[in-house]
């Protein structure tokens, strides 16, 4: 036999009358004021434990016995019986810990292995052809707001760099799917990106900037990389799993601040980012050797256009995009010497 | 001859304790000209102040964190399918250390329909991700899909919280439909179908009327907020009583202003001083300029939103009322903007290990700042047998219960 002392909500009125609940046997006996029930206790339904508040006994007739919390009420049938395990690990220093551990060891695993693994390898199941409308879009939307305008390199020009790309791509898995284009843009200075789908765009500026023909095709092997690595859709999968996770982690913090969610998962993709870079040079490296050129020509074009942007040092360049240019010309000359 | 008290510079509490220590025998006349004093003031009367219920938030950021962090585990680990159990573990944590008059809320929601629930709105968002960033030739027709989903959006989640929410064997209820969600916001619904339109039609001078739609959105925003809480507290109720609102779009209006003029006050001067920088300093040191330019933003957005927070929270409030029931929120800004600054920092040196602590804080500072004032009997509530707790667990079979409040 077990009491209970505790309150009695009839559900029909908000207010709460004193009562205690006798447990003896299979029985359970209720005495709030005048009121008293007997109830068989495979008849009740126990609200799940949380923290240390108390439980709420609901009554076969809707009434309600609220009390502190006791581990007797485990016994009881429970409202929510899949919570009672949780409950169980919720109340263990020792679980919490080990689920600090763990969280920690899966959020790094993940971010440093697992994800990228998996998204190479999911990438390189979708097919490039869902990527190509992407592609033409941004290619279209960066024509008509004005940021691209119509090439002003002379034909021969453009026929030379054309034939050297045809070269570079021509035994590549996804040659098919490649498009050169000429554009001139101030806004994009001496550029050249890769958009989704296998358009490779080149600016004016770079193809000025650079002093060869092969210092051109070093530029468009790194885009060249980027489109054989599927950079594209590695991105879109690994920055939103990131994006998901780093959600997931702070959704009870984002009702507090906005940018408690947002920046881990910035600084996080910034990575990503990198890496990719650093991947599209070294598949570039190896690309222009097989076809005969030196990554020497990689080297020389960023130090002449790092010149010219004066440079990108200090704490910023940590976190940018872009790898260190220092870094890159060391690693081409050092493709080059192997 | 010692001094002669002034006793009518007195308080009535400093009479009574001057007459219990006075020596009768040695000043009788003294005695006598207290008591006279004493029988002069009126008799002291109880300020008439309306009874009250006491408001707790009882969460402790030790027991909160353990939570915290065995859902956080689970949920990684499920690849967030828990994140349905998670929920409701966490409301009922929040819910049930809240307590009124002495009696914790309970929480009922059941992982099942808000696992469905996160499962659409999961699909949703996929549809949202793949139309913007790969087919953008369906983003009008997705904007639109929107459009019609959001009121039933609204009016589902707006029950589901009801329904699943309760206090002394009595949940709340509410019995707003798709039509009178769809009325809440029509004139907004008729400016993004315009905007949608024209994103469909290539028709000549769209910038231009984009640019006045959005206009007329952003000043038109406040209003908005305020039917939106109008329509949520008029259609909910607990025990037979409904909820009335009593602000205007105006007061939110002035509110949104304000904390708009905040911003741009923090903002502007510091951009100018940046601007200066740059015509003057080195091209060099043009990356310290990216940090010169976050900190007054992020600084500016913190004032502008705990403005707004703590603004618009008392205004709903103060100008809420159940039944017998009125309140009385004494948010401050200031108090606020403490808050998030000691929140933020805290999760970032214990690189998140300190949420649950800043979740808890934020919480009781909450509970702190709002009192509930009776003015009448609790009895005003009648319960139903729709309303008792017992009634939600038949109810959780049906299929198309989903919580989509996210």
């Amino acid at each position: 036999m077990i009491a209970f002392e505790g309150h009695y909500f009839d559900g029909w009125q908000p207010i709460g009358v004193p009562a205690r609940m006798d447990f003896f046997d299979r029985e359970a006996t209720l005495a709030a004021g005048p009121i008293s029930e007997r109830h068989a206790t495979f008849d009740l339904k126990v609200s799940p434990r949380i923290g240390s508040t108390d439980r709420f006994i609901t009554l076969p007739n809707g009434a309600q016995f609220a009390c502190a919390d006791h581990a007797f009420f485990d016994s009881l049938p429970q409202e929510s019986p899949s919570e009672g395990p949780v409950a169980w690990l919720e109340e263990r220093w020792g679980v919490a810990l080990a689920c600090v551990v763990i969280v920690i060891c899966t959020l790094l695993a993940g971010y440093f292995f697992g994800l990228p693994a998996a998204a190479e390898r999911i990438a390189a199941r979708i097919p490039m052809e869902t990527e190509q409308a992407l592609g033409r879009q941004a290619l279209t939307w960066l024509d008509e707001r004005e940021w691209f305008n119509p090439t002003k390199l002379d034909f021969d020009t453009r026929k030379t760099i054309t034939h050297g790309f045809d070269r570079l791509r021509s035994d590549l898995p996804l040659r098919d799917y490649y498009h050169l284009e000429f554009r001139s843009g101030a806004a994009f200075g001496p550029n050249a990106l890769a958009l989704p789908g296998g358009i490779i765009v080149i600016t004016d500026d770079m193809a000025k900037a650079a002093a060869t023909t092969e210092e051109v095709l070093a530029v468009l092997a790194h885009e060249i990389g980027h489109v054989e690595l599927r950079h594209t859709m590695r991105s879109v999968l690994q920055n939103s799993v990131v994006a998901a996770a780093a959600a997931t982690v702070t959704a009870d913090a984002a009702s507090l601040s906005v940018a408690i969610a947002t920046l881990p998962a910035l600084v996080a993709q910034m990575k990503y980012s990198r890496e990719f870079e650093a991947a599209a040079d070294d598949y570039a490296f190896r690309l222009l050797k097989q076809k005969g050129y030196s990554p020497t020509a990689f080297a020389s074009l960023m130090e002449r256009l790092a010149k010219g942007a004066g440079g990108e040092t200090g704490p910023l360049a940590y976190v940018s995009t872009h790898p260190v240019t220092a870094e890159r010309v060391q690693r081409a000359r050092n493709a080059a010497a192997e | 001859m010692d001094y002669e008290p002034d006793y009518s510079t007195y308080t009535l509490a400093e009479l009574l304790s001057a007459r219990d220590g006075i020596n009768r025998e040695k000043y009788p006349e003294r005695a006598q000209r207290l008591d006279d004093e004493i029988a002069r003031r009126p008799t002291p009367q109880m300020p008439k102040r309306p009874p009250e219920l006491s408001l707790e938030f009882r969460g402790s950021a030790r027991e909160y964190f353990r939570i915290w962090i065995v859902n956080l585990c689970l949920t990684l680990l499920t690849l967030g399918i828990f994140s349905a159990w998670a929920k409701v573990r966490k409301k009922r944590y929040s819910y049930s250390h809240t307590t009124l008059g002495g009696t914790p809320f309970q929480y009922l929601g059941q992982p099942i329909p808000i696992l469905k629930g996160r499962l659409i709105a999961g699909m949703g968002l996929l549809v949202y991700y793949t139309s913007t960033h790969f087919i953008t030739s369906l983003l009008p027709y997705v904007f639109a899909a929107g459009l019609v989903v959001a009121p039933w959006v609204l009016v589902r989640s707006a029950a589901f919280n009801a329904r699943y929410s309760a206090f002394r064997n009595m949940t709340f209820h509410f019995d707003g439909g798709y039509l009178d969600a769809l009325k809440v916001f029509y004139a907004w619904v008729i400016i993004a179908v315009f905007v949608i339109g024209m994103m469909m039609f290539n028709c000549p001078g769209k910038t231009i009327v984009e640019g006045v739609a959005s206009a007329v959105f952003v000043f038109s925003f406040p209003w908005l907020i305020g039917r939106l809480k109008k329509f949520n507290i008029e259609h909910t109720s607990y025990g037979g009583k409904k909820g009335a609102f009593f602000a205007t779009g105006v007061q939110f209006f002035e509110i949104y202003f304000i904390s708009g003029l905040i911003t741009a006050a923090v903002v502007f001067p510091s951009v100018i001083l940046i601007l200066v920088g740059i015509l003057f300093a080195p091209m060099k040191e043009s990356w310290l300029l990216t940090y010169l330019v976050a900190a007054p933003t992020y600084a500016g957005y913190v004032l502008a939103y705990a403005y707004l927070r703590a603004r618009s929270g008392n205004l709903v409030w103060n100008h809420t009322r159940l039944g017998p029931l009125r309140f009385q929120s004494t948010l401050r800004w200031t108090g606020l903007v403490r808050l998030y600054v000691t929140n933020a920092l805290g999760i970032v040196a214990s690189v998140g290990l300190l949420i649950p602590w800043a979740v808890m804080r934020t919480l009781k500072y909450r509970a702190d700042n709002m009192r509930v004032l009776q003015e009448g009997e609790l009895t005003e509530f009648r319960g139903s047998d729709m309303s008792a707790v017992a009634a939600v667990g038949a109810e959780t079979a049906d299929f198309c219960d989903v919580d989509l409040s996210l």
